[in-house]
């Protein structure tokens, strides 16, 4: 029950009500007033529909016109009813938005067509008349305001449909991206405009972190498309001055708006210039991950992109990352049986290069090195690979020891010196295996793959000594190049361990001294190489005896030798070296180089035309059966001898037509890929179905290596177990594969059929 | 036929003559008895067998490196003596040319 108090005290809050709206008027005129001013008030705010609009006789739309409101804004005021005013108009604006959302869903329902960012664009300006046609007026206060524009901005998000965000990332990138010409003059200022209504929407705060990703892909897009397979120069530097001619104007629009000045504009931009500045670092560096073997394969001309990787590697930490990739494109590319031992040789020593480069510590190099290390360990010729690149015996290949690195001892091992001042700590990603590399040369670093140096002293003893049998009395001026090399490798290697060395180039100075007396004394048409035993790595002995007119020039020679030296005798190794001979034959004079065995047989054919192989082995004292029927075949390739029957050989005094069997034997050679060769034996069949197994081999190094020619085919199928066919078999295969689809050629070049 | 040589590069091994012709070819050879390696590489003083480091005959047909009896003679133990029989040392005129041509 309302007591007589409280009764009164409505009375009187009423009265005084009644008396504000009714402007102290006399009577109920002011509270007409006030009736009025309202519906003059809630008219002129209505939100009102600007594509349909009654226009009163100004041209305006009816009852929005602002001099007939403001009395009556004035008075609603004054009355103290502006919130029910715009608790009035948020509630107009409600049941009105649909008018919005009917002009949004039409664009939207355009661009989810075509994807146009043609679209958007009126859509926002759209939006903008939308805003600035319902805006209440100054009169009403900045609270009034400020909800209104709350209010809309509310009611647009929801209005949006997911598809407007899309388009909306569209626009901006469009915005952001300067016309295709580079160098033209682009201001991105001329998007001001555009920029000020997203903010006066409230878009640029609604779709911040799509507007970052816009910026984030604009990098991205530019690293990728200047610095792909770019590594000639650095370009970090290049990108940071592209970031601030280029996106730094259109981040001033997204993240300094409202700066007053440039001082407040730049500490504005810190927090997002920093975080683009890593992501032009982050995107580097991937993409400089991504081409790290072909960088390295491309070296010293990679060097920029080197500097770069190192540089993004300080602020990005993607030092695992690229251990990775490299270590896998390593896998894929280098380790497997299709690369010859060489070039993984060379990209390993241009690896070392590298990463010494990227990483001076040392840590990169050895989490990659140590696959490659225990690879190359594996590969019976890597000691004879780098041995003969260090002696220049490496047919052209790039010599794996810069010539400018000084010659120095190699260097063993060591065990961490604390005491050396230059000592650091070993980087965090280090890990428990890794011993700190000490900046050693390459040759060092090749030789530490084995546990002992001992292994390269051998092989250089033999491939030395094998270079040094080549040499005859026509190009004796290699002798001199031999001892050049054998004075740097005792400077690498120590001098006791070269010491056999020196045995054998004196050797061969010695022996040329002997010819030169003994020719001025009996000329012979024998120059030998006179060797000290024990001091040339053991050459494999033979029990072969020269025949004929080779066993008297033996002994004239012998003899002569006696005379000059007394106190020696000479023992021949019949199987070394080589003969110069010249045939004549009934119809043609042929004239070859051979080794002795050949020579021995041939001498023989001289005296008796038809000889049994069991007759020409025994002629020759005890030779190896496969080694006497490689001999003959030599002649019969030459045309001198037939085969007729198995196992007999005959003269040709006159030359005949290459036999059939020789035709049919090239014809077996070629794979039997092609299904209409009638009757294939057995042999061929195996012969084909083993070929077949190479040829992974050979898809595999075309792969890597796209293209070769035959005899680097050949050469690296040697790597493949138990290859041993012809280059001419291997031809014969290729040109079957051709058929079939697998290769193409061009100008004896091979590459996959793809 | 008629087979020309034009020009033969051969390879040989020289040998000392020791007087002991037809030795073993398929082992090491003769070893010197004083430092046991074989005549045709060097004494434990040289680096370069042959001419630089030559063998000395006995009259008791005993050869060494020329270096290592030299040494050995040095010695008061040696009592001037062959180390092999202990007979004392002579050294032999070399029978130049003697090896025959085989
Ligand atoms: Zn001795
Ligand atoms: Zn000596
Ligand atoms: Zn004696």
């Amino acid at each position: 029950m309302a007591t007589d108090a409280l009764r009164s005290q409505v009375a009187a809050k009423w009265q005084e009500s009644f008396h504000r709206l009714n402007s102290d008027a006399p009577g109920i005129s002011g509270l007409m007033n006030f009736s009025e001013a309202w519906a003059i008030s809630t008219q002129y705010l209505y939100p009102w529909d600007i594509n349909n609009a009654s226009l009163d006789g100004g041209g305006k739309p009816f009852g929005k016109d602002l001099n007939v409101a403001r009395p009556a804004f004035s008075l609603v005021n004054h009355s103290r009813r502006l919130p029910a005013l715009l608790e009035n108009f948020l509630d107009d604006m409600r049941q009105n938005f649909y008018l919005i959302e009917n002009e949004i869903n039409q664009f939207m329902e355009r661009y989810e067509a075509d994807e146009d960012t043609a679209e958007i664009d009126p859509l926002i300006t759209k939006l903008m008349e939308w805003y600035k046609s319902w805006a209440p007026p100054q009169e009403l206060g900045s609270t009034f305001f400020s909800s209104y524009t709350l209010n809309f901005q509310t009611r647009l998000f929801s209005a949006l449909p997911p598809s407007f965000a899309h388009g909306f990332k569209k626009l901006c990138a469009r915005l952001l991206s300067p016309p295709d010409d580079d160098h033209a003059q682009w201001d991105p200022n001329i998007h001001a405009e555009v920029w000020k209504n997203f903010e006066i929407l409230g878009l640029i705060d609604r779709y911040e972190s799509i507007i970052a990703s816009v910026g984030y892909e604009f990098i991205e897009n530019h690293v990728l498309s200047k610095c792909t397979g770019e590594w000639g120069k650095p370009m970090l530097e290049e990108l940071r001055v592209w970031m601030s001619e280029k996106v730094v104007p259109w981040m001033l629009h997204v993240y300094a708006r409202g700066a007053s000045n440039a001082e407040e504009a730049r500490s504005m931009l810190q927090g997002v210039g920093s975080r683009f500045d890593f992501h032009i670092n982050k995107t580097l560096c991937d993409l400089r991950t991504r081409e790290i073997f072909d960088i390295i394969i491309d070296f010293p001309d990679s060097m920029g992109a080197l500097q770069d990787l190192k540089d993004c590697l300080q602020r990005v930490d993607q030092r695992a990352n690229l251990v990775r990739s490299l270590r896998k494109s390593n896998q894929k590319r280098l380790l497997h049986p299709g690369a010859d031992t060489k070039l993984i040789l060379q990209q390993y020593v241009a690896t070392i290069k590298c990463l010494r480069i990227v990483d001076p510590p040392g840590v990169l190099l050895f989490k990659v090195a140590d696959p490659i290390r225990r690879y190359l360990r594996e590969r019976p010729d890597t000691i004879r690979s780098i041995v003969a690149n260090l002696v220049g015996d490496d047919d052209g290949g790039d010599s794996l020891v810069d010539e400018n690195e000084p010659i120095q001892p190699l260097q063993q091992p060591e065990f961490e010196d604390y005491t050396d001042p230059q000592w650091e700590p070993e980087p965090i990603d280090a890990g428990p295996e890794f011993r700190t590399n000490k900046p050693g040369d390459i040759l060092s670093t090749l030789v530490s793959i084995y546990d002992s140096k001992d292994l390269f002293v051998k092989e250089l003893q033999v491939l030395l000594a094998q270079r040094l049998l080549m040499i005859t009395k026509d190009n004796s001026d290699r002798v001199e190049r031999e001892r050049k090399n054998v004075e740097i490798l005792k400077i690498r290697f120590g001098e006791a361990a070269l010491q056999v060395c020196e045995v054998m180039l004196r050797d061969m100075t010695d022996s040329k001294r002997i010819d030169g007396h003994v020719q001025s004394q009996k000329e012979s048409v024998v120059h030998p190489t006179i060797i000290s035993r024990h001091f040339w790595p053991s050459l494999e002995s033979s029990d072969m005896v020269m025949p004929g007119q080779f066993k008297q020039l033996q002994e004239d020679y012998a003899h002569e030798f006696n005379v000059f030296k007394p106190d020696k005798t000479l023992k021949w190794l019949p199987h070394l070296g080589t003969v110069q001979l010249e045939l004549e034959l009934e119809d043609r004079t042929i004239e070859v180089d051979v080794p002795p065995l050949e020579a021995a047989f041939i001498e023989l054919f001289a005296d008796q035309a038809i000889w049994t192989l069991d007759e020409l082995v025994k002629a020759v004292g005890a030779v190896d059966r496969s080694a006497a029927i490689k001999a003959l075949s030599t002649w019969v390739d030459h045309g001198v001898l037939k085969e007729d029957p198995e196992n007999t050989f005959r003269l040709l005094e006159r030359a005949e037509e290459p036999s059939e069997a020789v035709v049919r034997e090239r014809d077996l050679a070629a794979l039997p890929v092609v299904e209409d060769t009638p009757a294939i034996s057995v042999a061929q069949q195996q012969q084909a179905d083993q070929m077949r197994v190479y040829w992974k081999f050979i898809e595999g190094m075309l792969t890597n290596l796209e293209k070769l020619p035959l005899d680097r085919i050949q050469s690296m199928l040697k790597f493949a177990p138990g290859y041993d066919r012809s280059i001419e078999q291997l031809g014969d295969f290729m040109e079957a594969a051709r058929r079939e689809g697998l290769v193409v050629v061009r100008d004896g070049i091979w590459k996959l059929n793809k | 036929m008629k087979v020309t040589v034009k020009q033969w590069h051969a390879v040989a091994q020289w040998r000392w003559d020791t007087g002991h012709s037809e030795q073993d070819d398929d082992g090491e050879g003769d070893v010197c008895g004083i430092c046991r390696v074989p005549y045709e590489g060097c004494c434990p003083s040289c680096k370069m067998p042959g001419d630089d480091c030559p063998l000395i005959w006995g009259e008791c047909t005993h050869v060494f490196h020329m270096h290592c009896l030299l040494k050995w003679i040095g010695t008061a133990a040696s009592k001037q003596q062959c180390p092999m029989d202990r007979k004392p040392w002579l050294t032999a005129e070399r029978k130049v040319g003697s090896a025959p041509v085989s």
